[in-house]
């Protein structure tokens, strides 16, 4: 009986590393990515476990410390300890990328499907929309939009979910556009199915392989977004331990070469930034068959 | 030739017709977005001493006090006869400023586009030679490392390495350090200007100021430019008239070259995108360095509630964006031989 299970369990640990092996081969980055991801998710997770002191807890006798063992990231100009508030950042940087995130694919997913099937005045909208979107500074858009609905985190979260969407939307209408004019689709119309029918049944879940791999990119935009606002003054407030709010307050010691309190938490953002990227870019090679087989 | 000219009138004319109402819907939304805001531009400019009765006299004066509409209706015949208002912190009028601050803009993001173009279009075509090859996977991490920092963060530690530890860059404040006397304003763009008058001096400190902060913009848009290129360069290689001149027997190096004048098209209208956006982005890297441009100036008034100046700004990123689409469009529209 026990012999068993522990054939069992090699077996399932031969198989699942044969499958990395694999995976890594087919898309290194996409390996990196999730690896980098999922780094930064347990580092929310266990944020307490982990940091030596609370991120708000201010030792006044210890402002702009240099790095040392007692404050292995330096401390910053409130005598808070850079290391803990960088640990807790990653909490409201997933706690914004999360939701928004869902938030784009609730709009954007029934947007480009219907916008995509049906054509006419809504797909014109959405693209005209587009447009204004293109031609607008994003920044500009959420800063403008965060000022008006009040600087909480929600808002903040629906700020971002909501202006995003209509480019989810733009991915999702390609690949409608695409699927439409597939044989099968064109044969479940045949077949006297109705359009919403045609539209969840059948295009939905192929279309959403492609959303899926955008999805990632979409959040590393919101952490991004998010801390560009708290950075320029907008949005999360100081004490918080948020990674753009971090930055601006280490900003002004950079030119007299306090470096700490800016460096890690912009590196904590970009590496969490790039991890996103780079899992929806390898998402995109490994789900689109098309580009699989490119170049042999 | 006539018949060409033609063409061209009519594209720019059915151009003018379809952006027009695009232009109109985004005034609108930021003449709307800003005033529905919480910010309260009046207590900000009448500061805290104010009563009562000077802040009531100050929204009569802005007229902020008169509905929304007819706010709106207001600055639409204003912006017909060419007038921008007046910017409620300086008291300068918003067409002067956007005037002698575009250059400065400008410089930053043409240098940095054209740097941009300059390294990834190459990488991007050595990367699709070979999908998945090794050079294709390092150029594609190293580019989406470089597109994934933060533009204010890579700033900052670019004012670090070079100004506090290497001591190779000047300052960060300002397009001139202090003790070189600027050249005469022609053009705006201090780097024409410089060369213009033949001031060399002017000229290498322009130059050393815009060096951190268009090596900073160059890596976040040559990230981009390296995966379009790659992509469409991989599209056209695989393509049936790319096939069907393989199969006819042309040497790789033939066939390279017939590929790569089709991607010209694709790329030209991915720069022009590239362009207005980068010009959006630009406030934050102006913002770092202090080079006092259009992007610094808009985002310090969206900042201190200053509504004339954010809608001359956003007015002026829309045409901008609207005359490059356009322009390139019809580069597009005269080397296209199918038209």
């Amino acid at each position: 009986m026990l012999a068993m299970d522990k054939t069992k369990a090699q077996a399932w640990a031969h198989g699942f590393y044969v499958h990395a092996i694999g995976l890594t081969r087919r898309s290194p980055t996409f390996v990196a990515g999730l690896c980098m991801v999922l780094f930064f998710l347990g580092v929310a997770i266990f944020a307490g476990v982990i940091a030596p002191y609370s991120p708000t807890e201010s030792f006044s006798y210890d402002i702009l410390r240099a790095p040392s063992d007692r404050f292995i990231f330096g401390s910053d100009g409130n005598g808070m300890d850079v290391f803990s508030r960088v640990i807790y950042g990653c909490r409201y940087a997933f706690g914004i990328a999360v939701p928004a995130g869902l938030i784009m694919v609730g709009i954007g997913l029934p947007l480009g499907l219907i916008a995509g099937y049906k054509g006419g005045l809504l797909d014109e909208v959405l693209l005209r929309t587009l447009d204004v979107l293109r031609a607008f500074p994003t920044i500009i858009l959420a800063l403008a939009v965060v000022a008006a609905t009040g600087q909480s985190l929600i808002s903040m979260v629906v700020v971002i979910g909501v202006l995003d969407s209509p480019i989810f939307a733009r991915v999702v209408r390609a690949e409608v556009l695409n699927l439409r004019a597939s044989t099968f689709v064109k044969a479940a119309v045949a077949m006297g199915n109705p359009a919403w029918r045609v539209m969840v049944v059948h295009i939905l879940p192929n279309a959403i392989l492609g959303a899926t791999a955008q999805l990632p990119m979409r959040m590393a935009w919101a952490v991004r977004i998010s801390a560009t606002l708290a950075f320029i003054g907008v949005g999360i407030q100081a004490p918080t331990p948020e990674w753009g709010a971090m930055i601006r307050q280490g900003a002004e010691y950079v030119i007299t070469g306090e470096w700490w309190a800016a460096l890690f938490p912009g590196l904590a953002l970009m590496l969490l930034v790039f991890g996103f990227n780079l899992l929806g870019d390898g998402l995109t090679d490994i789900l689109d068959p098309k580009r699989r087989g490119v170049g042999k | 030739m006539g018949g060409q000219t033609a063409r061209i009138a009519r594209f720019i004319g059915v151009r003018l017709a379809v952006s027009a109402p695009v232009i109109l819907g985004i005034v609108f939304l930021t003449f709307m977005l800003i005033r529905m805001g919480g910010q309260d531009p009046v207590a900000m400019l009448a500061g805290p001493m104010a009563d009562e009765a000077m802040l009531n006299a100050l929204r009569a004066q802005l007229q902020l006090d008169q509905p929304l509409l007819a706010q709106f209706a207001n600055y639409m015949v204003r912006i017909a006869h060419g007038d921008l208002g007046v910017s409620w912190q300086g008291g300068i009028p918003v067409l002067n400023e956007i005037r002698h601050l575009f250059p400065a803009t400008l410089e930053l993001v043409l240098l940095s586009v054209a740097l941009a173009a300059l390294i990834g279009i190459p990488i991007g075509m050595r990367a699709a030679t070979k999908p998945n090859g090794w050079f294709d996977q390092i150029s594609r991490f190293a580019s989406l490392a470089g597109f994934s920092m933060p533009t204010y963060w890579m700033g900052l530690m670019a004012i670090l390495v070079f100004f506090y530890i290497l001591r190779w860059a000047p300052a960060p404040m300002g397009r001139l350090s202090m003790e070189v006397a600027a050249p005469a304003v022609v053009t705006g763009s201090i780097l024409v200007d410089a060369l213009l008058e033949g001031n060399w001096r002017a000229l290498g400190s322009a130059l050393a100021h815009l060096a951190l902060p268009v090596a900073c913009f160059t890596m976040l848009a040559a990230a981009p430019m390296i995966k379009q290129t790659r992509a469409i360069v991989i599209e056209i290689m695989g393509s049936d008239y790319v096939r069907y001149a393989r199969a006819n027997g042309f040497s790789a190096a033939t066939v390279r070259r017939m590929a790569l004048r089709n991607a010209a098209t694709p790329l030209l209208t991915f720069l022009g995108s590239e362009l207005t956006s980068l010009l959006a982005a630009a406030a934050l890297i102006e913002y770092i360095f202090s080079l006092s441009g259009l992007g610094q100036w808009g985002l310090n008034a969206i900042l201190l509630g200053d509504f004339a100046v954010v809608q001359g700004y956003v007015l002026t990123l829309a045409l901008f964006s609207m005359a490059i689409f356009m322009v390139i469009d019809l580069i597009v529209m005269l080397i296209e031989p199918r038209n």
